[in-house]
């Protein structure tokens, strides 16, 4: 119905190409076009953070952005973040910090927490509260999603002293 | 036999340990599939047309143009429903012919794309009369508003009242009462997973319904008459669901729309809704006007409480009328309370409708109930903690509607939450401080509950089963009714098979997602599933456990009672010396002469009594308190508060896993947090202003208050190892602490939440105009 | 809907502002408000969807002589982070700050902040106050022409700016603030953030031994468009920033603020916040 374009660009670290309406929203290709399904359609308006991804290194909202502009582009979503090892450590912190729930916002949410991590290796609880502000959970009042991250910025402040 | 020598294994207890939710992993990778995630072979999308107005007659609806699209497989509109009723008074149907709220079910399509589904939609040609139309309970009963439900004279729904003592002689001895007006209003659960439904009939007639419910065998009694179908034909699948509590607690029309629609077209049919759609199209919780009256003496002794209740029932009746058997109970039995005088009339509106909501009924009763217990405080001129001491109930009493507080350890939560936040020093420091200059004033406040913390038996039966089986290879399966949808029964369960029958968490499986296979629950509402499933859970560990010893008894010659399950081995208790691997003793049981299987069942029902129509029965297993008290600091400028420090102090019988018990009361805390402050359904003339996270605010990470949570333990005779049931607690408090904390901080008390900037900025404006 | 029948990425601005003069444009980039207004059906796509992330000299922040220069696509993050406008012009890089949450603001473009023209775009407050221009292209004769339009001048009404059918926003520029230059900026709402600002207030001028010159006050959410509040500027121009002098401009700020009553605050309740800000804000540049 509407116009369609080939893209190519790279998923969790494998070339992909797809042919999407160019109306279509990123989230929706993800999920509906390749199958990843981790990331969630929660608000779609960029209001919840359950859509995060990262796109050249950067997290945005997956529902906001067009999927056409992924094109020549790096994206990782939560089913990238997985190491041949098993989960990276910002995954296995939440689990063993009891942070997940439902878990229905926990893609986006750890996505969002991984990469300021990555932004800022002395992340304070302060900074981790102010950067998933966009990111909503209804279950656990972000407490142990505060302490998750909190103990992947130890650790990595640990290993380089 | 051959004998090596072998380490003893150590008794430990997991009891009070922290265990992993074990789905967190999946989750945390994007491996789960939640129900939104699901497409079967052949799905077709349904998409719902809302009437978007909030009383009119359909003078015509034209779908002939929808129905020609290619694409669309069926149309359905209220004809194809009509005479399927539903809901707790049967006064719902899935597609309407007329229309009493804004959300109201006009017509449904199922097609092969959600695109085409949404343009079927708009070729949908309906001609409404707008009707006169009511938007508060208060308009509902004036003798001039329409009637809205051929049924119901005067708009009055449900009804309850529960009255004991005399009010005259109580009032008439009263040195001091409070008397004021709460209007606890509309908020909704905001599950991250929007409502889902995916329907499928197989040639026999019989439904599979992949579903978020939160209560899959009443659910199919619920189900069948708005689909003119036996509660037997219906199969309930339970995939993991973006939260729930509450909202899945009744059938809501997407449910069966989307079996109606698979019905017509032979094919599974899924509905989803949009996030403004699930803003519109939830249920609430139930908004209420409380006109609340607490009498004391002079010193300080409570004398009565009444409570005239008036409900918003909205267009139709599910559990949010109901909600006063447990405001009463609040009203009747937070603190000690002789005389009680309790009523409460629901009324229809052309507003949307409630259902039950974490914290059910008590997050507004108690709203009100803690407000006046600090009001009256300062009335008698005492510190409130002196005041809540002194009503504050003991160990073996009962309530005047028969709540029997077996183990009631109030004065202990209470002096617990106050010393650990130096409230009573803090709270005169700041009242002091009130009067003089200064934009941030600081406030504390203190605020408690009462809660069933074994189950509620609404319905005649409270149980539970349970089926645990136990193979070869010493792997644990439990099959279970108890639904997990988040809130960490599936850990618990764990912990106690653990707990019983010696063998690693990871060794354990649980099945209780597919109502064909797990046994009868009432569901997961109450605060009874760790009670109730727990208890169930364990007496069938330990019917498995009986019979693996017995064997153990017969194969090694010791007797039973002095062997015990460790470490994945039978040893004996005493010394911890293991005697025989739990798999090897297993086979050996299976492969012998007189071969058996650990298969074992249980069925569990609390020793509650069910609630009756004169609501005088001890109708909760347990019961349990919690105490708030909440630090804040409010800009008196914005009136917007900070919540700086929440410090609680609840009943919990004994910490079964404290990883979960802390994560439910830290999550329960941030709902409260929101209906207190922020959240708000902002209706106008019966249509939702702020369907969008945007303009209904959520608490997010930034303001959330530093927490200092204390469990005590009062071991609870009848819960699993002395557990209560925890989960409502933590909401229900949350609201009134804040709403005295402001009260100590500016003189200023609003009635109705939430205490948003905007309203605390207006309050303490208007109390200083007044005041010059 | 119209049915989109063009999808274009141009790599030069000439190659964009051509594609727009052939037609009827829908130009995106981050896609942050376009998304949910089309979503919601406030706006429609047009027959041409263009996407302008690699349109190549629109990003960046740069000096050029005594001007600094922010192209059209940097991101707020960019600006967030950026040494120069921390140095120079750290009222942006308050209102980057506040805007929005980390996923919009890796998305949003500045650019995209000031054609949406929302009464309560936060970037545009800041802009405001540092007497912004943005710099417009079009093609005509067969080559790229530029205009430039003061921020001030800019938004004519809701969702209506001076930028014409054709025009491309490339730029904006704004002259490097004086050394005695102060500004501050204040949003409420009680989330750091995530949250379209019920009122907004930025005030900056030069601090001249006390005395308050080239004073520029903005304000946002308070009227149909955001604003220059004129009452306040004169209440506060070539006066000594005291008691007295925040006074007069609080009570000027009551008559700039046209607010409504709307699903976020009363007007009651904004201006009341503008007068509470004004102060706030005043008190702020007197302690810097």
């Amino acid at each position: 119905m509407s116009l369609a374009t080939e893209i190519k660009f790279t998923l969790n670290g494998r070339p992909v190409a797809v042919r999407v309406p160019v109306t279509m929203k990123t989230l929706t290709m993800l999920r509906d076009l390749l199958g990843l399904t981790g990331t969630k359609y929660a608000c779609g308006e960029g209001e919840c953070g359950a859509c995060t991804v990262k796109v050249d290194g950067k997290t945005l909202n997956s529902c906001l952005m067009h999927a056409v502009d992924c094109d020549g582009r790096e994206v990782v979503t939560i089913e990238g973040l997985k190491t041949p090892e098993g989960m990276n450590p910002m995954q296995r912190a939440f689990v063993d910090h009891g942070a997940v729930q439902c878990g229905f916002c926990m893609p986006g949410m750890i996505m969002q927490a991984d990469y300021l991590v990555g932004e800022n290796p002395n992340l304070t609880r302060e900074d981790a509260q102010r950067g998933l502000e966009g990111n909503l959970c209804r279950c656990t009042g972000y407490t142990k999603v505060l302490d998750a991250v909190g103990s992947v910025v130890e650790q990595k402040c640990c290993g380089r002293c | 036999m051959e004998q090596k020598v072998a380490t003893p294994i150590e008794k430990k207890t997991l009891i009070g340990s922290r265990v992993k939710k074990p789905d967190a992993a999946d989750k945390a990778t994007g491996k789960t599939r939640y129900i939104n995630d699901m497409v079967l072979p052949q799905m077709l999308i349904g998409k719902v047309l809302f009437a978007g107005r909030p009383h009119a007659k359909i003078v015509s609806i034209d779908v002939s143009a929808a129905e020609r699209l290619p694409g669309v497989h069926a149309v359905l509109t209220g004809k194809d429903a009509a005479g399927l009723k539903f809901g707790f008074v049967r006064d719902n149907v899935p597609l309407k012919e007329k229309v009493l709220c804004e959300h109201d079910e006009i017509a449904a399509v199922a097609a092969d794309t959600e695109e085409i589904a949404l343009k079927a939609l708009e070729l949908i040609k309906v001609e409404y009369e707008d009707l006169p139309a009511v938007f508060s309970p208060e308009a509902g009963r004036e003798a001039s508003a329409p009637q809205l439900r051929e049924n119901f004279p005067d708009n009055k729904s449900l009804r309850f009242e529960f009255k004991h003592g005399d009010l005259a002689t109580a009032e008439a001895a009263s040195d001091f009462i409070a008397d004021n007006i709460f209007r606890p209003h509309h908020v909704t659960h905001c599950c991250m997973g929007t409502s889902c439904a995916i329907a499928d009939f197989d040639n026999n007639g019989k439904l599979t319904i992949w579903t978020q419910t939160q209560y899959p065998y009443n659910y199919k009694m619920d189900l069948a008459p708005a689909l003119g179908i036996a509660p037997g034909d219906i199969r309930v699948i339970q995939p993991p669901v973006g939260g729930a509590f509450g909202s899945k607690l009744d059938v809501y029309p997407y449910e069966p729309i989307a079996a109606l629609l698979a019905r017509k077209t032979g094919r599974p049919v899924k509905v989803i809704y949009s996030r403004e759609e699930e803003f519109k199209a939830s249920p609430t919780r139930q908004a209420a006007i409380i006109h609340m009256r607490t009498g004391c003496t002079r010193d300080g002794t409570l004398t009565f409480r009444s409570a005239d209740v008036l409900l918003d029932n909205g267009a139709y009746t599910s559990w949010g009328p109901t909600i006063p058997v447990i405001m009463m109970r609040t009203t009747s039995g937070h603190y000690r309370v002789p005389v009680v005088d309790f009523q409460a009339q629901a009324i229809y509106t052309n507003n949307p409708y409630a259902g039950s909501f974490r914290g059910y009924g008590n997050v507004q009763t108690t709203f009100a109930t803690a407000q006046q217990m600090d009001i009256l405080a300062d009335q008698v001129d005492i510190d409130p903690l002196a005041f809540h001491l002194k009503n504050a109930q003991k160990s073996g009493e009962v309530t005047p509607q028969k709540s029997f507080l077996r183990e009631c350890v109030l004065a202990e939560c209470l002096e617990t939450a106050a010393r650990a936040s130096d409230y009573s020093r803090k709270r005169a420091a700041y009242a002091a401080e009130r009067g003089k200059p200064g934009r941030y004033k600081k406030g504390i406040g203190l605020a408690s509950s009462i809660h069933n913390a074994g189950g509620a038996k609404i319905h005649k039966s409270d149980g539970i089963g349970t089926i645990l089986k136990v193979d070869d290879y010493a792997r644990v399966t439990v099959i279970t009714g108890a639904s997990e949808i988040g809130q960490g029964i599936d850990a618990v369960i764990n912990l106690i098979v653990a707990e019983e029958l010696g063998v690693p968490l990871e060794h354990i499986t649980i099945i209780n997602n597919d109502s064909d296979i797990a046994p009868w629950d009432v569901g997961v509402h109450a605060s009874r599933t760790t009670f109730i499933a727990g208890n169930g859970t364990r007496r069938a560990a330990r019917k498995a456990k009986a019979q693996i010893l017995k064997a153990a008894e017969k194969m090694l010659g010791e007797p039973a009672a002095a062997l015990e399950l460790r470490g994945g081995s039978v040893v004996r208790d005493q010394c911890g010396t293991p005697l025989i691997k739990l798999d090897r003793l297993l086979r050996q049981m299976h492969f012998q002469a007189e071969p058996e299987l650990v298969m074992v069942t249980d069925y569990y029902e609390p020793n509650s009594q069910p609630e009756g129509a004169d609501h005088v029965s001890d109708h909760s297993a347990a019961y349990s308190h919690a105490v708030h008290i909440a630090e804040i600091t409010v800009d008196t400028l914005t009136g917007e508060i900070k919540v700086d420090k929440i410090t609680s102090a609840q009943d919990v019988g004994r910490v079964i896993n404290r990883m979960g018990l802390e994560a439910q009361t830290e999550g329960g805390i941030a709902i409260g947090l929101g209906y207190a402050l922020s959240e708000n359904m902002q209706l106008e003339g019966g249509m939702l202003k702020n369907p969008c996270f945007r303009d209904y605010k959520l608490i997010t990470a930034p303001e959330m208050p530093e927490l200092e949570m204390h469990f005590i333990e009062s071991h609870c005779a009848e819960g699993p190892y002395g557990a209560k049931g925890v989960s409502e607690l933590p909401t229900i408090v949350i609201a009134p602490a804040i709403a005295n904390a402001l009260f100590n901080a500016t003189g200023v008390r609003i009635f109705n939440p939430p205490l948003s900037p905007e309203k605390v900025a207006r309050a303490i404006h208007e109390t200083r105009q007044g005041g010059n | 809907m119209q049915d989109i029948k063009t999808y274009l990425s141009p790599r030069g601005i000439d190659e964009a502002v051509r594609a727009m003069a052939a037609g009827d444009v829908t130009v995106f980039c981050g896609g942050t408000d376009l998304s949910p207004q089309v979503e919601s059906g406030a706006r429609q796509y047009t027959a041409t969807l263009m996407n302008i992330r690699r349109v190549e000299g629109m990003s960046g922040i740069a000096e050029a002589g005594n001007l600094v220069r922010i192209g059209a696509l940097t991101t707020v993050t960019e600006i967030r982070r950026d040494p120069l406008v921390a140095r120079v012009a750290s009222i942006l890089a308050e209102a980057a700050e506040h805007f929005a949450s980390d996923q919009i603001r890796n998305a949003a473009s500045l650019g995209g902040n000031i054609c949406n023209a929302s009464p309560a775009g936060d970037m545009i407050n800041p802009l405001l106050v540092l007497d912004a221009e943005v710099e417009l292209a079009r093609w005509q004769d067969g080559a790229v022409a530029t205009r430039r339009v003061a921020m001030a001048d800019f938004f004519l009404a809701p969702r209506q700016t001076a930028k014409r059918d054709g025009e491309l926003l490339t730029a904006v520029f704004f002259a490097r603030p004086a050394t005695n230059f102060v500004a501050c900026f204040r949003k409420s709402g009680p989330r750091p953030a995530l949250e379209i600002s019920t009122v907004s207030v930025g005030i900056g001028g030069r601090l001249d031994n006390g005395v308050f010159r080239d004073v520029r006050v903005a304000m946002g959410s308070v009227a149909p468009t955001p604003l220059r509040a004129r009452h306040v500027e004169a209440a506060l121009e070539g006066k000594r920033l005291d008691a007295d002098g925040i006074l007069a401009a609080v009570a000027a700020a009551k008559t700039d603020a046209k607010p409504i009553d709307d699903v976020r605050a009363s007007a009651w309740y904004r201006e009341h916040l503008v007068q509470v800000f004004t102060e706030e804000v005043l008190n702020h540049v007197l302690g810097n």
